[in-house]
């Protein structure tokens, strides 16, 4: 066991501390000529879609349908924003997105360190067992369990509150595999002798693991606020008061109610969009996109 | 290394052996307490929201009824029904249809973006961050952007198929290209997400093996694919997993887009499983419908994993 775990360590020392593998390729002028235009493609790919969007959603819906479609609005067009948060409850969608975002993020944050600590470092009975069940788990589809996931919490009252919304995505196994790998790769001699203090597993976890394993927190909680900030399905059941309903549902409604408004739309994806956006740069810093594949390693 | 095992300090030698069983059965006992209630908001979630669920499931795939009246116990009743129902066997193929176009198509280009971003000396983070603002958008919205770029009259696309002299195309309207073209659009959606999952792997190959293969004369085709995709195998164990598992649950979009149209050609084993309980209330059907696809996704990762399991 410990042996392994020195092994793991090695393995990850060794990455983490050598120069980036990208000093040791050897890259022709040519290659990388090619590798601009490649990104080149894959941006404008990714980015014209907006376009539409932000085109849009200054256009009043009259002047949308001109042929050949004019870029830039003009005059720029403020009623759809306006229109989007005095007729639609979208403040208190974007609330209810960030509110259950942010508590799922933090909640799993919480529980799935201290599982994967207790996975990584503890020996005990059964620990075979239950990592093996957590693991079979991953593999279960969410989307899957929409039917009998509805009546478990219809039965505990929660239909329409921000508890549907937040307990569910709390049982996704994912996480824990994630937190385990990155604790896996912490000597075990740091706790060892931190025991031999006298310290409690407790104090071991918030004291000297914790700290340790922040840049990968960091990347698991944007994989989590992301998962959540995008999730619609289940939302879409567990909710049916327009005034707890998230962004994603929210917007899917602005288009279904009676006419198609693109303008109205387009503001909601729009705005929508922004939260997300910041976030992401927020963290984007702290972003060293690591391996999240070591997690389901075993 | 120094190793201090906590069981062999100096209070060891004066204790009598039995003593010392008594003691260290008592550690454990406290290290397997301890190590559940580190587990155990974990294990109450997984009880309360997967076991009891997928427990439910199975049940209910012998029953009928529970919406409005009581349930009863009906057999093999609903296998039957899951097994002879056309839309039920369209919906299955149309969903792992959908999975065997996007999930190719997303490596592929995924790859090819990670390896240029790999290859390039700077410019590298606005570009990540340009390729992963589609990610961050709700499929829904990925799905609405693209009704704009795809519309007959005044998208992009169609723009330049009549500037082309063609006849516009109506994606979504038409039953061979509605599911291709949704699979595109969650591929436009996932790019950014397997790029930078592909670029942390690549990164974290060892260079000094490149230097080798290079001084052997091998060429950059030769050592993508004797070095780099071996190498890759971690990476890819984890990404064939979870995009079988997230893929096969295929509902936002079509759910946005198209409802399943035109005529059934996109109804997907989710939106079916929706259906049964919002449409036609219909559980045990729904029940079985969903444990199905449950079992589907548990047995394809677990043939994944035989297949890519490591071999030395």
């Amino acid at each position: 066991m410990t042996a392994m775990h020195t092994t793991e360590h090695k393995k990850r020392g060794a990455v983490a501390s050598k120069d980036r593998a990208r000093s040791g390729l050897p890259r022709s002028r040519p290659a990388i000529s090619l590798s601009y235009v490649i990104l080149f493609v894959g941006v404008a790919i990714a980015l014209v879609p907006f376009l539409y969007v932000v085109s849009t959603s200054f256009k009043e819906s009259t002047s949308l349908f001109s042929y050949p479609p004019d870029w830039i609005p003009s005059p720029i067009f403020w009623g759809n924003f306006e229109s989007l948060f005095a007729d639609h409850p979208f403040a208190q969608w974007t609330f209810n997105t960030l509110f259950v975002s942010g508590a799922v993020t933090a909640l799993k944050l919480w529980f799935d360190s201290m599982a994967g600590y207790a996975l990584a470092k503890m020996e005990f009975a059964g620990r075979r067992g239950v990592a093996l069940l957590l693991l079979l788990s991953v593999a279960i589809p969410i989307s899957a369990l929409i039917i009998p996931m509805f009546f478990v919490v219809r039965y505990l009252g929660l239909l329409n509150t921000y508890w549907a919304l937040i307990l569910p995505p709390l049982a996704n196994p994912l996480g824990i595999f994630m937190a385990r790998s990155f604790i896996v790769g912490i000597p075990d001699d740091l706790e060892a002798s931190a025991r031999l203090d006298g310290a409690s597993e407790f104090t071991i976890y918030r004291k000297i693991v914790l700290p340790l394993i922040r840049p990968g927190l960091v990347v698991l909680g944007m994989f989590t606020f992301m998962l959540q900030y995008t999730s619609f399905i289940w939302p879409l059941i567990a909710v049916q008061d327009s005034d707890r309903q998230v962004l994603a549902v929210g917007i899917s409604g602005l288009q279904s109610a009676f006419l198609q408004d693109w303008g109205l739309l387009s503001a909601g994806m729009l705005a929508a969009a922004i939260p997300i956006t910041v976030v992401f740069l927020l963290v984007q810093r702290a972003f060293v996109f690591n391996d999240l594949s070591g997690a389901l390693k075993e | 290394m120094t190793h201090i095992d906590p069981g062999l300090t100096g209070a060891q030698m004066t204790l009598s052996s039995e003593e010392h069983r008594r003691l260290a059965k008592r550690y454990r006992r406290r290290t397997t307490l301890t190590a559940y209630a580190f587990l155990g908001p974990n294990l109450v979630a997984f009880v309360v929201f997967l076991l009891i669920p997928v427990v439910w499931l199975l049940v209910s795939t012998f029953r009928t009824g529970g919406v409005l009246g009581p349930a009863e116990f009906v057999g093999l009743d609903n296998w039957r029904d899951t097994f002879s129902d056309p839309l039920a066997r369209t919906s299955i193929r149309n969903t792992v249809l959908y999975s065997a176009m996007a999930i190719p198509a997303v490596f592929i280009i995924a790859m090819i973006l990670a390896l240029a971003l790999h290859a390039i000396p700077r410019g590298g983070a606005p570009i990540r961050v340009a390729l992963y603002l589609p990610t961050l958008q709700p499929a829904v919205v990925a799905a609405f952007i693209f009704t704009f770029v795809l519309h007959p009259d005044f998208g992009v696309i169609n723009y330049a198929v009549r500037w082309l002299g063609g006849d516009p195309i109506n994606f979504l309207g038409d039953t061979t290209l509605a599911l291709p073209t949704i699979a595109g659009i969650e591929v436009w959606r996932g790019t950014g997400f397997w790029t930078m999952m592909f670029l942390a792997g690549l990164t974290a190959l060892p260079g000094e093996l490149y230097h080798a293969a290079e001084l052997d004369g091998a060429g950059a085709i030769r050592r993508f694919i004797r070095l780099t995709l071996p190498l890759l195998r971690p990476t890819f164990y984890f990404a064939v997993i979870f995009a079988t598992i997230v893929n096969l649950q295929l509902f936002d979009s079509v759910f946005a887009l198209t409802d399943g149209g035109p005529v059934n050609s996109t109804v997907s084993v989710s939106l079916y499983i929706y259906r049964s309980l919002f449409l036609f209330g219909d559980i045990g059907f729904g029940a079985t419908l969903s444990f199905l696809l449950v079992i589907t996704v548990l047995l394809l990762t677990g043939l994944q994993t035989y297949l890519l399991r490591d071999r030395k």
